[in-house]
């Protein structure tokens, strides 16, 4: 036995002695958790367009470009924000539809590109898993149409695509709608952003110092 | 260098080892006296305090996510045995490894290992003040290693070499000319401005380099999920993101108390904690992840969990309570007390109302007693805590247990305490010993009244009081003296 183990086990043993609750009893401790008070609000009562304001609103307020289009226009609404941005090559997820990689541009696949050329690329186009009103935030559980976690890292400007369809209200709306809970999961709010200097609010630290969102009124 | 850079050279020689560390009141005294800093500290709690007020008046469940909140954390702790092998077993299906450090030393020991394993001469660093508790970083550099710290505080901390005053905004007691001063001199940036925009350009340029190279990283968790083994971090700048991400290897240290039952916690905690840390509804950026994911992020990934003085914390029924925290630093922002005298004062990397509990513990009543006393009790902690700590119950707890430890009996004969009291509960048992006393008394308190009528110095018991401030003298009357002339005359 190596010094961990016997560090495993003496630790485990005083939190034992402590609270005196022992591994056999994981039955009463499954009903214990079932009975933990939640009476705090779960589902939202905004409407569809009352949702998709307040997305728009809060995601403003974290300094987020927003921009809203039917889903027809989509295409033509990717090709305005790249042109918008005046960089030129961008980074694509594996799965991002192919309808999204408008012509005119320099884009990079993610066919297991190395970390040298996301940090030289200018900027990354990705889905998303859900977005959350209440707090404006973006959450990616990085599917092949949302990408690697590095792609939305490295690059300084980020074209966020969103539809109405995946907004939520309240953040335990989100976690209804996560059947799993996700292997990775990044949830932005806003762009990068510090306060540790006299606590002023300065946007872009590491993280990609632009976000840029358009919402895809589908519903 | 200018005067207000000077200013902050008080506080160059806080110690934050509890064991080495000056009681309270005395620690805080170099601190009293020098307004710039104050001026910092009270700068920084306004701002955080008044943003965390707004947030939580707009949010119309707020006490009702506190009591979930709250019990969500009791329960974790009354089953921490089971949460943490579910975990550990978890976390280690999905390819990491996890070892368990019973102290300060063996945390350090594992760490070294795993860099040595690694052949790791550099390693970059999330904040995490659980590092900072167990002194991580000195003892890697003295191993050969170079430690870079990456989140913008602990920049200016490290290159300033200076200690932490707070555990959500550590730098907060530096201000921007003397961070301009710090970065100008370590980074050898002669023209910088001190516009916060350029320092932070500044920080970023800096560090850019070492997140592409540096392969090796150290960070710690708000949170680990015992159903999924997934750790949780929530952060601002996208630092932590780079280093969970870039690196080949990434070592997690986490206290054995940050377990959360399951991923479905997360929408209470998550709820909670950014309102209550930094006044957001949601901070910028909060990852989570799973042992390893092939193609994504590091390939090697341990997770260290810390006792190091937690376990025996939940033994005690009131005391149990410190270990729900998760860190907010809420009671910090709002406690008078802190907002006077800084985070160095209280000797340790967890400063204020929560490190005046946690400390003494973490310490086994050992060391830092002073800080039980720390408190003028009002409740302020108690009131803003996401998780419902009463922390004024746990101080009063932690004031009888200090009395009892240092409590001796074979000695109590020449205990001046002891002695005062059993002298006061005679002296108080008949009107005519009291009345007696306080005549006497009022002569002998003549010998230390000034010119002035203040009492600015006591001897023995009494400077206790004297030594952070003055007591009025005592006027020629009491009022009960007073009160019997009056009817007298009215004759």
């Amino acid at each position: 036995m190596n010094a961990s183990d016997q560090s495993r086990q003496n630790i485990l043993a005083s939190i034992r002695a402590a609270t005196r609750v022992g591994a056999t009893d994981s039955l009463q401790v499954a009903a214990d958790y079932e009975a933990l008070p939640r009476t705090y609000i779960r589902r939202g009562e905004l409407s569809n367009e009352e949702l998709c304001e307040l997305m728009v609103e809060r995601l403003r307020e974290y300094d987020a470009a927003v921009t809203e289009c039917a889903p027809e226009a989509l295409a033509a609404t990717i090709a305005a924000q790249l042109k918008a941005s005046g960089w030129q090559t961008f980074i694509a997820p594996t799965n991002l539809p192919a309808d999204w990689l408008t012509s005119g541009f320099n884009w990079k696949i993610d066919r297991k590109l190395r970390t040298e050329e996301v940090e030289e690329a200018e900027g990354v186009v990705t889905a998303a898993f859900c977005g959350i009103a209440d707090s404006g935030t973006i959450v990616l559980h990085h599917s092949e149409a949302e990408g690697r976690r590095l792609l939305s890292l490295l690059p300084d400007w980020h074209l966020c695509v969103l539809r109405a369809s995946q907004l939520v209200e309240t953040l335990p709306e989100y976690f209804d709608r996560c059947k799993e809970p996700p292997h990775l999961a990044t949830y932005i709010s806003g762009p990068s952003a510090t306060a540790d200097i006299e606590m002023t609010r300065i946007k872009g630290v590491h993280g990609p110092r632009f976000l840029v969102v358009i919402l895809v009124r589908d519903v | 260098m200018n005067e207000s850079a000077q200013g902050h050279l008080a506080s160059k020689h806080a110690i934050l080892d509890p064991a080495l560390a000056l009681p309270f009141p005395q620690a805080a005294l170099p601190i009293l006296r020098d307004p710039q800093l104050r001026r910092n500290i009270a700068h920084a709690t306004d701002i955080i305090q008044a943003k965390r007020a707004k947030l939580v008046a707009e949010k119309t469940d707020w006490w009702q996510l506190r009591d979930a909140a709250s019990a969500i954390r009791n329960h974790a702790l009354e089953n921490l045995g089971t949460y943490l092998e579910e975990f550990e077993s978890r976390c280690t299906a999905a390819g990491g490894r996890v070892h368990w450090a019973a102290d300060a030393a063996e945390a350090r020991r594992i760490i070294l290992e795993l860099l040595r394993e690694e052949k790791a001469s550099e390693v970059i660093k999330i904040k995490t003040m659980t590092s900072a508790e167990i002194q991580l970083n000195p003892f890697l550099q003295k191993a050969g290693v170079d430690v870079f710290e990456t989140d913008l505080a602990e920049i200016i901390l490290q290159l300033g070499e200076e200690e932490p005053s707070h555990i959500v905004v550590p730098a907060l007691h530096i201000n921007r000319e003397q961070v301009r001063e710090i970065f100008a001199r370590r980074m050898g940036l002669e023209h910088l401005s001190d516009d916060p925009e350029a320092l932070t350009a500044a920080a970023r340029n800096y560090l850019r380099q070492k997140f592409l190279k540096i392969p090796t990283a150290i960070g710690g968790a708000n949170f680990l999920i015992a159903e999924t083994g997934s750790v949780v971090v929530v952060e601002s700048e996208g630092n932590g993101r780079m280093c969970l991400t870039l690196p080949r290897t990434m070592i997690t240290l986490a206290g054995i108390e940050k377990v959360l039952p399951r991923f479905r916690d997360l929408e209470v905690m998550l709820q909670v904690l950014a309102r209550s840390a930094t006044g957001e509804r949601m901070n910028p950026y909060t990852s989570l992840w799973t042992g390893v994911m092939p193609g994504d992020g590091p390939q090697h990934f341990h997770v260290v969990l810390l006792d190091n003085g937690r376990s025996p914390i939940l033994a005690r029924r009131t005391e149990r309570q410190t270990l729900k925290c998760i860190r907010c630093a809420a009671c910090i922002n709002t406690c008078p007390v802190y907002r006077q005298t800084g985070g160095h004062a209280y000797g340790s990397v967890y400063p204020g109302p929560i490190g005046a509990i946690l400390t003494p513990q973490l310490e086994q009543m050992k060391h830092a007693q002073s800080l039980p006393y720390a408190s003028s009790l009002c409740g302020a902690c108690y009131e803003v805590c996401p998780v419902k700590i009463n922390i004024p119950e746990v101080l009063i707890e932690l004031r009888a247990r200090v009395v009892d430890e240092e409590r001796d009996h074979s000695k109590r004969l020449i205990d001046p305490m002891y002695v005062g009291m059993k002298l006061a509960n005679f002296l108080f048992q008949k009107a005519w010993r009291f009345h007696l006393a306080q005549r006497l008394g009022r002569i002998a308190v003549l010998i230390f009244t000034g010119h002035d009528g203040w009492i600015h110095s006591l001897p023995g018991m009494g400077a206790k009081w004297t030594q952070t401030r003055d007591l009025r003298g005592l006027p020629r009357q009491t009022f009960h003296e007073w009160w019997a002339t009056r009817a007298r005359e009215k004759k």
